[in-house]
């Protein structure tokens, strides 16, 4: 069905680590929209946005990937011929969406041609629960879940956007999910990108408690907004030979 | 960058179970403490804002507040040193303490009273108590001074230990804070010669004790200096033990250390900062010694050494926001890393222990001294804690991936593209070659999703069965965690050229989300309300409150009751002769041996509980066991800035509770080198 300009349509920025380990959390991403009414453009030449880079202080490296990026998101979805104004780009990760509201302007400072391209992108960026609560105005989306769960705001989301009150609203949402909370939930679960191969030790410490953590909630079930943190954390559970899983909230939203 | 002497390093911190205890210990309770500090302001999001801009400004406008601070300073009789580096500084003191009379030198026997360790080769040397402060640290001036023979005492409880200990600091605000009480009890009776005891409120008596005499005896006190007010000139000092005052105001001279990016525009901007300082260190609403010194004590010199050391350098790089540090600590606190490290594990390559630990110090050290530390950097999540938890709202993940990126060692500002010539600095040589690699990939999608095909076909045959793959741990991802399989077919081959395309609802089901409620803080400005503010403030530290119609006649009754026969009394507080006549002597001379003073506040301050007194004061406020306080019920104002403008030109003590400390194990121990006891009695008859 071509798009018809009355229903509002988004850019669907997966990232790498949500493309290349967790397709299923992109699907129900696109599941959710969807439902909302949104029409979904996955433009498909997007590749990584370039954290990695840019947290290691390979500036040049960050900006190539950057560029590539924004050159990306700046082609007009097909279905948006008739459209001037580009839609909103939603990311299922706190942390991509940081990169690009935040680094992406430190990275292209005093740049004349590439600082307004980025600004331009990274002032429609949204992570996927703040678009859901703060530009749709929802936070019931009908989802069911059996049983606990217990939620770990990633650093990036929390403190990087501060998007801290939409996923629990979306969650307190959640039909018949008992919400238990997480002790130091704030505390970084010791990912960090490249620090978790850079300072393992430092990383495993951080991992220890945060999983320490999650098995006194007695929780079966840890919601996280970024694959980042969803790899570690179930990394160190899969390591330990723990029962508890790790799944990203658009899954959980997408449980009926 | 090989940096395996820090992993060393780190493994060390982190296999050592006393110093996690004591790490863990520090975490806890400043964060708690910090918090329930905050919650007393409401509006503490907008007063960082504020702070930020303030320091911003300061920064910006560096010399030409540096100018009107100088200027002050010297018209009121402060002699003021500029020094460019650590060498010039030292060189300053030292010729500062080369020209003492030569008969202050001449204390004879005062070495019997001080323990072995500290006794001096040489015959008489100099004696300088010192006060806490980083940039004597920075330069490491005790070392400079101590191979000239000279005798520097570290003054405040933790500084103390780790001096006893040969140590650096491992906490700017608790220097001890990786010390079990144990050690402590251990040092103390191998130095002091006191019985073993792990009492922490003996252990700070007998700490107490010899600094005592130090103070009493010390030809020059010596102190850092938290903040400069440019438009009085102001000199502010906050400590909690009492030390700072002691070395500020005791010895005939003093010399404040401070760094040039040290200043504030003024009182009002002060007070702004005192809001948020000491919650930020300690969870204090203000600390027990909040000093503002804008001329020398009577009879006193005093050197006021304005250090850059690299400062200029920071300033005009891409990690200028540094410098609106105002070394609270907060952010080690915070940090996840300095939570498993401690102060110490912060080395430069040459093994050296940084200055300045924990995030602020991984971006002021390099910044500060370059190449040798700048692998500390790389040592975080950018998890963002530090920043949550700056006062000043400095963006330090921000300024660690800007030294990551070698900014630190250009100081002309970016390079080509933002990025230094020590791109990726501090990294190791796999990590750069793989995201190198991966840049390329990232900008090519079809090799990106070929890629993608290779590593999941890969995966698939390393961990066939499992959808989670061990990986040995030199890895560095395996060395704690799984890694996931590639998953067989990616989100972009799922959805294939599918158009995504519209979605199959309207808008029916969508519910409004609440918006969260704004709250305003209620007011109330009556009299009895501050004061039943101020003693229920004041009380919580431990200060007793006795409201009363007739302030003389309940203070003698007080007096008597604890069988007191002589006082120091400031001039005109009480009448003499009703002292006279209930048989208690006093005098107006200071007197060490005197346990009780009474002094007269200027105002008291409703929201801290503090008094607001002259600083001069200090044989009646300080030296003295026991502090009486009279203070009239209608001079209690809400908040500190209400008390600025009475502080303007003078020598001024926020006093708020008794002199404590929490340096060993961060116990809470009332009484180190100022009073035990604080007794303010509200007159609240409203005569007068």
């Amino acid at each position: 069905m071509p798009y018809n300009g009355l229903m509002p349509a988004v850019q669907l920025f997966i990232t790498c680590l949500t493309d290349s380990f967790f397709p299923q959390t992109g699907e129900a991403v696109v599941s959710i929209l969807h439902r909302l009414g949104m029409d979904v453009d996955f433009p498909p030449d997007q590749t990584c946005c370039g954290q990695p880079q840019f947290n290691a202080g390979l500036r040049r490296d960050a900006r190539a990937v950057a560029e590539h990026t924004i050159k990306v998101f700046e082609r007009p979805p097909r279905s948006l011929k008739t459209l001037e104004v580009l839609p909103d780009i939603v990311t299922p990760s706190g942390s991509c969406a940081h990169h690009f509201r935040h680094n992406y302007l430190e990275l292209f400072e005093g740049d004349s041609v590439w600082y307004p391209r980025a600004k331009a992108l990274a002032d429609r960026t949204y992570e996927f629960t703040e678009y859901l609560v703060d530009k749709l105005g929802v936070t019931d989306l009908g989802a069911k879940w059996d049983g606990a769960l217990t939620y770990h705001p990633s650093c990036h989301t929390l403190r990087g956007i501060n998007v801290g009150r939409q996923p629990r609203a979306l969650l307190a949402n959640v039909h018949g999910a008992t919400l238990v909370d997480l002790p130091n939930a704030e505390e970084c679960c010791g990912f960090g990108g490249v620090m978790s191969v850079e300072h393992p030790e430092l990383s495993a410490e951080w991992l220890k408690r945060k999983i320490s953590n999650l098995e006194a909630t007695q929780s079966p079930t840890l919601v996280v907004t970024d694959a980042g943190c969803l790899m570690h954390i179930m990394g160190g559970l899969k390591r330990q030979g723990k029962k508890q899983r790790v799944i990203h909230i658009a899954e959980v939203l997408n449980h009926r | 960058m090989k940096t395996d002497f820090f992993r060393k390093r780190i493994l060390e911190s982190i296999n050592d179970p006393t110093l996690q205890t004591a790490l863990d210990n520090n975490t806890e309770r400043r964060l708690k403490g910090r918090d329930l500090a905050f919650a007393s302001i409401p509006d503490w999001r907008e007063r960082r804002i504020r702070a930020h801009n303030i320091r911003a400004d300061v920064i910006e406008r560096l010399d030409e507040y540096l100018e009107t601070f100088i200027a002050r300073n010297e018209a009121n009789g402060v002699i003021v040193h500029r020094a460019k580096d650590a060498r010039e500084a030292v060189g300053i003191v030292l010729e500062i303490v080369k020209d003492m009379p030569q008969s202050r030198r001449e204390r004879g026997e005062d070495q019997k009273n001080i323990p072995v360790h500290l006794r001096s080769s040489v015959a008489n040397p100099v004696l300088i108590a010192k006060s806490k402060s980083m940039v004597s640290e920075e330069i490491e001036l005790n070392h400079a001074l101590e191979k000239e023979g000279i005798r520097v005492v570290e003054t405040d409880l933790g500084e103390y230990i780790v001096q006893l200990r040969h140590e650096r600091p491992s906490h700017i605000i608790t220097p001890a804070a990786h010390l079990k009480k144990e050690q402590v009890a251990q040092l103390f009776h191998e130095n002091l010669g006191i019985p073993y005891t792990d009492d922490i409120t003996e252990l700070t008596a007998a700490a107490r004790k010899v600094l005592r005499n130090i103070f009493l005896t010390a030809d020059i006190g010596l102190s850092g200096v938290n903040f400069g007010a440019a438009e009085t000139g102001a000199v502010c000092i906050v400590t909690n033990e009492g030390n700072g005052r002691m070395v500020t105001t005791l010895p005939k001279t003093h010399i404040a250390l401070m760094g040039m990016e040290r200043l504030v525009p003024n009182l009002d901007d002060l007070a702004l900062m005192l809001s948020l300082l000491p919650r930020s260190a300690t969870g204090q609403k203000l600390t027990v010694y909040t000093q503002l010194l804008h001329k020398p004590m009577p009879g006193q010199t005093r050197h006021l050494i304005i250090l850059d050391n690299g400062r200029s350098r920071i300033r005009a790089s891409p990690l200028k926001e540094s410098l609106y540090c105002i070394r609270c600590g907060a952010c080690l606190n915070a940090c996840p890393v300095f939570r498993e490290l401690g102060g110490h594990a912060y080395i430069g390559r040459d093994k050296s222990i940084a200055p300045y630990p924990g995030p602020i110090g991984s971006v002021i050290s390099p910044g500060l001294f370059g190449e040798n530390y700048v692998h500390l950097a790389q040592a975080s999540s950018l998890c963002g804690a530090c920043r949550d938890a700056c006062p000043v709202d400095i963006d330090l993940p921000k300024l660690l991936t800007r030294v990551r990126a070698g900014q630190s060692s250009s100081p002309s500002g970016r390079g080509a593209r933002g990025e230094g010539n020590n791109g990726g600095a501090g990294l190791t040589w796999s990590t750069k070659f793989f995201l190198q690699m991966y840049t390329r990939l990232s900008t090519q999608p079809k090799l990106f999703a070929l890629s993608q095909k290779f590593a999941s076909l890969t995966t698939t045959l390393l961990s066939p069965r499992s959808g989670w793959m061990r990986l040995p741990a030199f890895t560095g991802w395996g060395y704690s965690k799984d890694l996931p399989r590639f998953a067989g077919k990616t989100f972009r081959e799922r959805i294939g050229n599918r158009k995504l395309g519209i979605g199959t609802l309207g808008n029916s089901e969508l519910v409004n989300s609440s918006q969260p409620q704004s709250t305003n803080p209620p007011t109330s400005q009556s009299t009895n309300l501050l004061t039943d503010q101020f003693t229920t403030e004041l009380t919580a530290l431990s200060g007793n409150v006795h409201q009363t119609e007739n302030a003389a006649n309940t203070i003698i009754e007080f007096l008597i009751s604890r069988n007191i026969k002589k006082i120091y009394l400031q001039p005109n507080v009480l009448d003499d002769n009703l002292l006279r006549q209930a048989n208690i002597n006093f005098t107006h001379e200071p007197d060490p041996q005197i346990a009780v003073g009474v002094t007269k506040a200027w105002v008291g301050l409703a929201d801290t509980g503090s008094v607001l007194e002259a600083d001069e004061e200090l044989p009646g406020s300080l030296l003295p066991e026991v502090h009486i306080v009279v203070l009239k019920s209608k001079d209690i104002l809400p908040s500190l800035p209400d008390a600025m403008p009475m502080v303007k030109d003078k020598n001024a003590v926020f006093i708020t509770g008794p002199s404590r400390t929490a340096d060993i194990e961060m116990t809470l121990t009332i009484g180190v080198h100022g009073p035990k006891e604080l007794h303010v009695f509200v007159d609240v008859s409203n005569s007068g």
